[in-house]
């Protein structure tokens, strides 16, 4: 399989242990950055790998910040994405089997590294188990959002953002 | 401050106890589902459009695993909901991505966590600042 991979820069270290790890498996890794520990936005990266699984460039998506919710909200918040923030190996095989998440999000700053190669192995490999019920669900979840076309593979989209950022806008 | 819970059959023993809990920490508590609603999405989006519409400061979601909960809610627009299962992701939730709701897996979490993670949740405030960069960049999603 291909395997879109995306992180913020908290855990650019984690998310080269992950890639390495996926690789193993004999998949193959599209990593959308960040490349280094140098500041920059969860989102970014999110839409990045939404777009790869939306557009069938990858089968799937791993995505990591230090919680992992921002990274797998932005993920999410992508017509075609589900995506799923789990903290333990359970949760990941229900998201799979269940719901057909197409993207798995965890806390890169904490969850441990065995339990994240754990978590994404059983990610990869569980496969969806369609029943009318669960079918139902996941079209009663993909029915809630309406599409932003802007916002899929537009390199521009943050760019107003990113000009207020280094403006200095966005400040502690 | 007012907290909207809601959740479907696999969440609703632990929606009741954490119901409980926070009307003993004083808090006021709208209830959204007396009796379990049809499934997670359905409890998810009532605890969203309360959030969302300003009838309750934050909300918390029940199901099975939160995934679920979590996973629908998130795509409403504007709407941040944190699946959680220990407790420093859910301060730094609040502090780092103003979450409007956690979701809680009943099947994953116990009593005494869920009361320690809705503790968290619930006793720090968004910090702003750097983070709201990141959070503009999530409103500007679907």
């Amino acid at each position: 399989m291909i395997i879109a991979l995306g992180n913020d820069h908290i855990v650019t270290g984690t998310k080269i242990q992950i890639s390495d790890f996926i690789k193993s498996l004999g998949h193959e890794v599209i990593d959308v950055g960040t490349y280094d520990n140098t500041r920059t936005h969860y989102p970014i990266y999110g839409l990045k790998v939404a777009d790869l699984v939306r557009d069938g460039k990858a089968d799937l998506g791993v995505v990591l910040c230090g919680t992992g919710v921002g990274i797998s909200t932005a993920a999410d918040k992508n017509t075609g994405i589900r995506a799923a923030l789990v903290n333990d190996v359970t949760t990941a095989k229900y998201a799979k089997e269940e719901l057909n998440a197409n993207v798995i999000g965890f806390g890169g700053a904490v969850v441990g590294e065995h339990l994240a190669e754990e978590i994404v192995n059983t990610f990869l490999k569980t496969e969806y188990k369609e029943t009318p019920e669960n079918k139902k669900l996941i079209e009663k979840i993909d029915n809630l959002e309406k599409d932003n076309p802007a916002q899929h593979d537009n390199p521009h989209f943050y760019d107003d953002e990113m000009k207020l950022w280094n403006e200095g806008y966005y400040h502690d | 401050m007012k907290i909207a819970l809601a959740s479907d059959k696999g969440g609703f023993d632990l929606k009741e106890y954490i119901k409980s809990y926070l009307k003993g920490k004083d808090y006021d508590v709208i209830d959204l589902t007396e009796e379990p609603a049809a499934d997670f999405v359905d409890s998810s989006v009532a605890v969203s459009r309360a959030v969302l519409d300003g009838k309750a400061d934050r909300g918390i979601m029940f199901d099975e695993f939160g995934a679920g909960s979590a996973m629908a809610s998130n795509k409403i627009h504007g709407m941040v909901t944190a699946n959680v299962a220990e407790e420093n992701t859910s301060h730094m939730t609040t502090q780092h991505n103003g979450a409007k709701a956690i979701a809680i897996g009943a099947g994953i979490v116990g009593p005494k966590k869920a009361e320690s993670l809705v503790d968290e949740y619930l006793g720090v405030n968004y910090a702003g600042g750097r983070h709201q960069i990141r959070l503009d960049m999530l409103e500007k999603l679907s």
